[in-house]
């Protein structure tokens, strides 16, 4: 009999476990696209569905990033740095300089791929901000949520952010030099013993455990969406230009033809393909027609069940509904799960 | 003898009168689809594999030995292209795969096997993918004709890929990548684990038994007959006609062709193994250039032995009934090349003679050797094909250093 990758795990159990109850530390570095001139910032808005030029110094915010079709391409933080440098946090950097250069006209402005000049360590969980303080030289006890700023540990210079990819109320982010990034680790090694936490080793945690039980998504999800779809439509400033505008409008208009949505399967040791290892997701079947293909699966520690995310047809699934997925009854649930 | 190119019929397919097809077409017209050509050449190369396996055996009778150095081999082949082609690694992670920089070990060469796999229409589904586990399983294999000794090194060749990813990367949990089923062993799949020793332990083993059981034999995923795929995702409706991978790797058909139609094939494994046996002296060049000529020959014969095959191929090239000379052995040649996208000219095409010149490059794929391979094949295929009369060899006067220019047409060969 197959056996469930994820239920029976301690590891797993407790890497996702620390973050939920005491911190969990791990190491996260995303790629950073930073970007400057004159026009940084009114060519980052028209790039972006959700505004970015409003941002004050210092602040960050999510946002997709829509072709001209308004299907998402990516979806990203970006900080203001400064008034005129910004940092765009992401996974895709190559594309994204393409996209840039396809976009940027005659404005001054200039942007290079500068990850490996930054590590960063995600720290996440109740305990995470304890922990920050334990090491950093001055206090992050009223820095907001996406809000990133200077600072000292052991007196390494840091840049310390709010924010996190685990839907913890607190969590921060340690940016550093690569150079000193054996130091930061240490120190975390030696939080842990103090706040009862640990280090998150596995990608699967990182990626899909916990970002999965608070509904988030990796850019897998969203591929060949639009905002609409997948419930990432708030905030988009409408009373500005920006790619893929016009077919968003289009798409608000009409409204949206799929939408994502949550499941549980409460079997444990079952077999459901998703499309965040690849390929096309399983069909969801309602009443044996095929309403949406799996999006996500995985396991949510904190329900002790299989969860899961499915696009489907818009209004052809809703909450208590029982489909059928690879041969596997599945209830349709609220997202997040948690 | 005349060189002159006989009517090929229509001289222009579809031009001004169809819409132009994505696909090949035999000298009397008829067409083979980019789907359908892609096929061919996976089980064409496979079946050229086979013979030059043979070969291989011949070479070195004891298997232990022989998946050693086929692995050892794919190994360090593997490790020597991602360090000393300038740019290739990073490309492949950072612009082609998109290895995340936070994902730490060698888990991500699970990313590299699963494109390289659908790229090969070898289609299946990652079924774990972690930094501790990995699970790939295959439905479909190309190379499952070719022999076990083969399964064995294309696992190594991962590992190679893995352990190379993870030098650019964040410290991080080591995996083994075993080969738990093969359908070159007559399983149902061929399916990867890759699993971290120090959280899944297992005795020790030798690089060529990296071949299942696998510590996590509970946490195998396997897929029924009834849910499996004969397709890649690039022919796949359901996929919109991509292959998209959990990393967002985004491909269509036009990916096929490069480094999978081109660059990849059981021989890409088995001649540098060859070639490592006449480096180290343990094969005389000569007798090893011997072994493989007569077994591609005999592969060559058999291919077309039952008048059945010959029937067939006439349906599929469309040839006309009257003809029955080395034409018949061009048009499977020309077929073969364009399905490959192998750049060729033709300098004869009439019922005396066919001549072709064809770029040893892009046939040999970069070992060189392989043109005698398909040579003695094809001069094998003509005596079955066409018959005992008619012959195939090379007759280089004339052409230049990178053209091989076969010649078919009759010939009396009292020594062959």
């Amino acid at each position: 009999m197959y056996q469930n990758v994820y239920k029976y795990d301690d590891m797993k159990r407790s890497e996702h476990m620390a973050v939920r109850e005491t911190f969990g530390w791990y190491y996260f570095t995303h790629q950073i696209v930073e970007v400057t001139g004159q026009d940084s910032d009114v060519f980052l808005d028209e790039i972006f569905a959700n505004p970015v030029a409003n941002l004050k110094p210092g602040r960050a915010r999510y946002t997709t990033m829509l072709n001209e079709q308004a299907e998402i391409i990516d979806d990203v933080v970006v900080f203001r740095m400064e008034d005129k440098r910004f940092w765009v946090s992401t996974l895709f950097a190559f594309k994204m300089l393409q996209w840039f250069d396809a976009h940027k006209k005659e404005r001054d402005v200039a942007y290079k791929n500068i990850t490996e000049q930054w590590d960063m360590y995600a720290v996440q969980g109740p305990k995470s901000r304890d922990v920050i303080n334990s090491l950093t030289e001055l206090n992050v006890n009223d820095q907001k949520f996406f809000e990133i700023r200077e600072n000292r540990i052991d007196e390494i210079p840091v840049k310390i952010s709010r924010a996190g990819f685990t839907g913890e109320k607190m969590g921060f982010e340690i940016y550093v030099s690569p150079a000193q990034g054996a130091q930061i680790e240490a120190r975390l090694k030696k939080a842990e013993k103090e706040f009862n936490g640990r280090q998150v080793t596995e990608f699967q945690v990182m990626t899909l455990t916990l970002p999965a039980e608070k509904g988030f998504y990796y850019m897998r999800d969203l591929m060949h969406t639009n905002p609409f779809e997948v419930g990432l439509e708030h905030g988009i400033d409408w009373n500005r230009t920006f790619i893929g505008r016009e077919a968003l409008a289009e798409i608000r208009e009409k409204g949206p033809e799929k939408e994502m949505i949550g499941f549980t399967v409460d079997q444990a040791d079952v077999q459901i393909n998703h499309k965040c290892f690849g390929g096309p997701g399983d069909p969801v079947l309602k009443d044996g027609e095929e309403a949406g293909r799996v999006s996500k699966f995985t396991y949510s520690f904190v329900l002790d069940k299989n969860i899961g995310y499915i696009l489907a047809r818009k209004g052809s699934l809703k909450k208590g509904d029982k489909v059928m997925i690879h041969g596997y009854e599945a209830v349709i649930a609220d997202k997040p799960f948690i | 003898m005349s060189k002159k190119i006989d009517e090929r019929l229509p001289r222009e397919i579809g031009e001004g009168v169809l819409p132009n097809h994505a696909s090949i077409q035999s000298p009397w017209g008829k067409l083979m689809s980019y789907h359908d050509a892609a096929h061919y050449c996976q089980r064409y190369t496979a079946v050229v594999s086979a013979a030059v396996m043979q070969a291989f055996r011949i070479l070195v009778p004891d298997y232990t030995d022989r998946s050693r150095l086929l692995c050892e081999n794919a190994y360090n082949r593997l490790w020597y292209a991602q360090h000393n082609i300038p740019g290739y690694r990073e490309n492949v992670m950072d612009n082609d795969l998109n290895v995340h920089p936070f994902c730490a070990g060698n888990f991500t060469g699970g990313l590299t096997g699963d494109a390289g796999d659908d790229g090969l229409l070898m289609c299946g589904r990652v079924n774990d993918f972690g930094s501790y586990r990995v699970e790939k399983e295959l439905d479909v294999c190309y190379w499952d004709i070719v022999g076990s000794e083969l399964c064995r090194s294309t696992t190594q060749s991962l590992q190679a890929c893995a352990d190379s990813f993870a030098e650019k990367r964040h410290k991080g949990p080591k995996l083994e990548y075993h080969m738990v089923e093969a359908k070159g062993c007559g399983d149902r799949h061929c399916r990867i684990v890759a699993e971290s020793r120090e959280k899944f332990p297992m005795p020790e083993h030798e690089i060529w038994e990296c071949f299942g059981p696998v510590a996590t034999e509970d946490q195998i995923k396997y897929t029924t007959e009834d849910y499996t795929v004969r397709e890649s995702m690039v022919f796949r409706e359901e996929c919109n006609y991509k292959f998209c991978n959990g990393t967002c790797k985004e491909d269509d058909s036009t990916s096929l062709y490069g480094p999978y139609v081109n660059m990849t094939s059981g021989c890409t494994y088995l001649i540098p193994a060859i070639e490592q046996l006449i480096q180290e002296g343990k094969a005389e060049e000569s007798f090893v250039n011997h072994v493989l000529k007569c077994v591609a020959e005999a592969a060559g014969k058999a291919y077309f032995a039952e008048e059945y095959a010959k029937e067939a191929f006439r349906s599929v090239t469309g040839a006309p009934r009257d003809v029955d000379d080395g034409r018949l052995m061009g048009a499977h040649i020309e077929m073969f090349l364009q399905a490959m996208n192998i750049p060729y000219t033709i300098e004869a095409f009439n019922k005396d003679e066919v001549i072709y010149q064809i770029d040893r490059t892009a046939l040999s794929c970069y070992m060189g050797r392989m043109c005698m391979i398909y040579v003695s094949y094809w001069y094998g295929m003509t005596k079955t094909l066409v018959n005992a009369m008619w012959s195939l060899w090379e007759e280089p006067e004339g052409a230049a250093e990178n053209m091989l220019r076969i010649k078919i047409a009759k010939k009396i060969d009292k020594f062959c």
